[in-house]
């Protein structure tokens, strides 16, 4: 059952944004107006079609997911994509907030903890460290971006 | 003539040590991110896109054309030595490459690759240098309705490429547009889908897409790939290549055949002309054909050196064919290309039929690396760097995907200098994310970001114009051949019965795009 969810959600979220969508066009106005063609008018022609596509894949995927639900899940560890997404938005809040260099080592090191084994931790963090510095160098010297510090 | 004189003197551009060193570095970055599976020269552009803000345009290309020239014949590296093709462009190649690893021939396998990299990479560059102006000519003469008939024939023909998922191609090129049509209305004064946030009145940038959609969305395919796609660096550490081994005898090359080099380039050329049909198509078809006029078939899949020279002349010239399309019409045959075109975008420059009249002096220099990335980079690289390679590819995944997250994050940062924008990167890199496990290519989702503005754009003048009779579209010469030509490769792609291309052991991350 978890498995049918898990497949059949995202075709629904497509859909539903794709309707969004279209609703959205239709309130920005007419499409034509005294024989001009308006903003409305593309988006109403993308919108109809994602609806149309997404309904399709949507029925397509219902059938396909009832057949073959005993289907096993295709992830070895199906946590860690939601979890880099959460380290990734704490660290873009923490990187306007504090600067540049320590939230990117606890990010780096975290990075490095996802895609490796839990040990080792000293040597990983010297790793996040020279990274970082790195990356400091890369941006500031061969990017030419001024990258926030604690004090703006 | 006057072009390829221009493209001959922009070789002096090389001379510049910091420009050469860009496309130097360029080309071995290109070739580590395309040999270490799953990861893609198409990332390694995307990380290396902020720095187009601070280096001038014609070097920032230059450096894209190396990248796109390594990327093209660095797979062949893990294809060809533990049996796992670093980029799908080499899949073929491990058809017979590995054969010959386990025959004890490994490095005369790389060899034999380089070689057809360079011939092909060459003939492509050339045929580029050579066609191109005349290409470029005959775009002056699409007008109005004619590109619009010419941007959705490129729309349609990437969607019906992508065989077997073509719903879900369009569905993705459609959340390609819907994403274009965010911000202010190019002719009127109206702001669309902005919900009130006025970061997004000016639209969506280009940078936080392709880092978000290549990046971002790789991370996190990673973290989650199974443990056995991720210790492919044990395998590696295994393999032992001495540098003498590398060149192939003159025996060897004289029995692959000029004919053979040359008409694989020529596929790969003509494949890479047509949007959405990449390097992995190019290869296949050159390596079918091969085998077809063979006068020994079953030789091939066992270690036959012809069957790697096709597969890799037919890939680099891809290079040479994805180029026409973007610089004569602006239109982005593959992810890289993509990319090149944001490069363009990024600068102010627009591109599209006047590029090539216009700004020939920028074009040629780009023209001139991708020659020279050929010819001189790829033998070089693999006789300097080659028995190194697999020590450089078999690097630590942790430190590797470390590293390419915050190159990553922060990157998106530059464009706009705003948090924004790095939210919108990972918004987008987790959509691209579900996308790709979903099964839908990414690349039509792009490229309908692309082309999206300039698609809504000459749809609305083609429609004024004609005080809004869509019969224009059948009327004007221009767009008549657009449409003809787009249901020609309606037939041919989608309802005429299509060749199949092998299974490929790797699942590389390329293919999903």
């Amino acid at each position: 059952m978890l498995y049918f969810y898990k497949k059949i959600i995202f075709q629904f979220l497509i859909f539903i944004v794709s309707v969004g969508y279209l609703v959205t066009a239709i309130n920005i106005g007419s499409p034509v107006l005294n024989g001009g063609l308006q903003p409305s008018f593309f988006p109403l022609i993308i919108g109809s079609l994602a609806v149309m596509f997404s309904g399709i894949l949507l029925f397509k995927e219902w059938v396909l997911v009832k057949r073959r639900a005993a289907d096993a899940g295709d992830e070895s560890k199906p946590y860690a994509a939601p979890i880099i997404v959460c380290l990734i938005f704490i660290y873009i809040i923490a990187f306007s907030t504090i600067g540049y260099f320590i939230p990117s080592v606890l990010f780096v090191f975290s990075m490095m903890l996802m895609f490796s084994s839990k040990e080792k931790f000293v040597q990983k963090a010297i790793i996040s460290i020279v990274i970082v510095a790195l990356g400091h160098l890369i941006f500031e010297l061969l990017f030419g971006v001024r990258l926030p510090t604690l004090r703006g | 003539m006057e072009f390829i004189i221009l493209v001959v003197t922009s070789f002096k551009t090389l001379l510049d040590p910091l420009v050469l060193t860009y496309v130097i570095a360029g080309f071995i970055i290109g070739t580590v991110f395309s040999a270490i599976p799953g990861l893609t020269a198409t990332l390694a552009l995307a990380l290396l896109l902020p720095l187009t803000y601070s280096l001038d345009v014609t070097t920032a290309l230059m450096a894209c054309a190396s990248i796109y020239m390594a990327g093209m014949c660095g797979g062949s590296i893990t294809a060809t030595t533990i049996n796992i093709p670093g980029a799908p462009s080499s899949m073929m190649t491990a058809l017979d490459g590995y054969p010959m690893q386990q025959q004890g021939k490994g490095a005369l396998a790389l060899g034999h690759a380089a070689i057809g990299s360079m011939v092909g990479g060459a003939l492509g560059a050339m045929l580029l240098i050579g066609l191109a102006p005349f290409i470029a000519e005959a775009s002056l003469l699409v007008q109005t309705t004619g590109k619009f008939s010419l941007l959705a024939f490129a729309v349609i023909v990437i969607v019906i490429a992508q065989r077997g998922k073509m719903i879900k191609a369009a569905m993705a090129a459609c959340i390609g547009l819907m994403l274009a049509t965010i911000g202010l209305d190019a002719m009127e004064p109206v702001t669309r889908f902005t919900f009130g946030f006025s970061d997004l009145t000016a639209g969506i940038d280009l940078m936080p897409v392709i880092i978000g959609t290549f990046a971002i969305s790789e991370i996190l395919i990673q973290v989650g790939a199974k443990k056995e796609a991720r210790q492919t660096t044990e395998a590696m550490s295994k393999v032992k290549i001495r540098r003498r081994d590398f060149i192939p005898p003159l025996a060897d090359i004289r029995k692959i055949g000029v004919v053979c080099y040359v008409k694989s380039s020529l596929i790969g050329y003509f494949v890479g002309t047509l949007p959405g049909a990449g390097g992995s198509m190019g290869s296949f078809l050159a390596y079918v054909e091969t085998v077809r006029t063979s006068s020994n078939p079953d030789s091939y899949g066992k270690g036959n050196p012809k069957g790697i020279a096709a597969s890799e002349s037919a890939n680099n010239a891809v290079c040479g064919g994805a180029l026409v399309p973007m610089l004569t019409f602006g239109i982005p045959g593959d992810p890289i290309t993509a990319i090149m075109l944001g490069v363009l975008v990024i600068n102010g420059i627009q591109p599209g039929p006047q590029l090539m009249a216009g700004q020939a002096d920028l074009i040629a220099p780009v023209l001139a690396s991708l020659l020279f990335s050929a010819v001189i980079l790829i033998p070089l690289t693999l006789f300097l760097l080659g028995p190194y390679f697999i020590k450089i590819v078999a690097i630590r995944k942790d430190v590797l995907y470390g590293s390419i997250a915050l190159l990553a994050v922060v990157g998106s940062y530059v464009a706009t200098y705003s948090t924004f924008q790095m939210m919108m990167a990972l918004a987008l890199g987790v959509l691209a994310y579900y996308m790709r496990k979903n099964d839908f290519p990414i690349i039509t989702m792009l490229l309908g970001f692309i082309l999206g503005p300039n698609l809504e754009e000459f749809l609305r003048r083609s429609l004024a114009l004609s005080n809004g009779n869509p019969m224009t579209f059948f009327t004007s010469l221009d767009s008549l051949f657009f449409v003809v030509l787009t249901l020609v490769f309606v037939y041919f792609l989608a309802i005429k019965k299509p060749l199949k291309q092998p299974a490929s052991k790797a699942q590389s991350s390329e293919e999903v795009i």
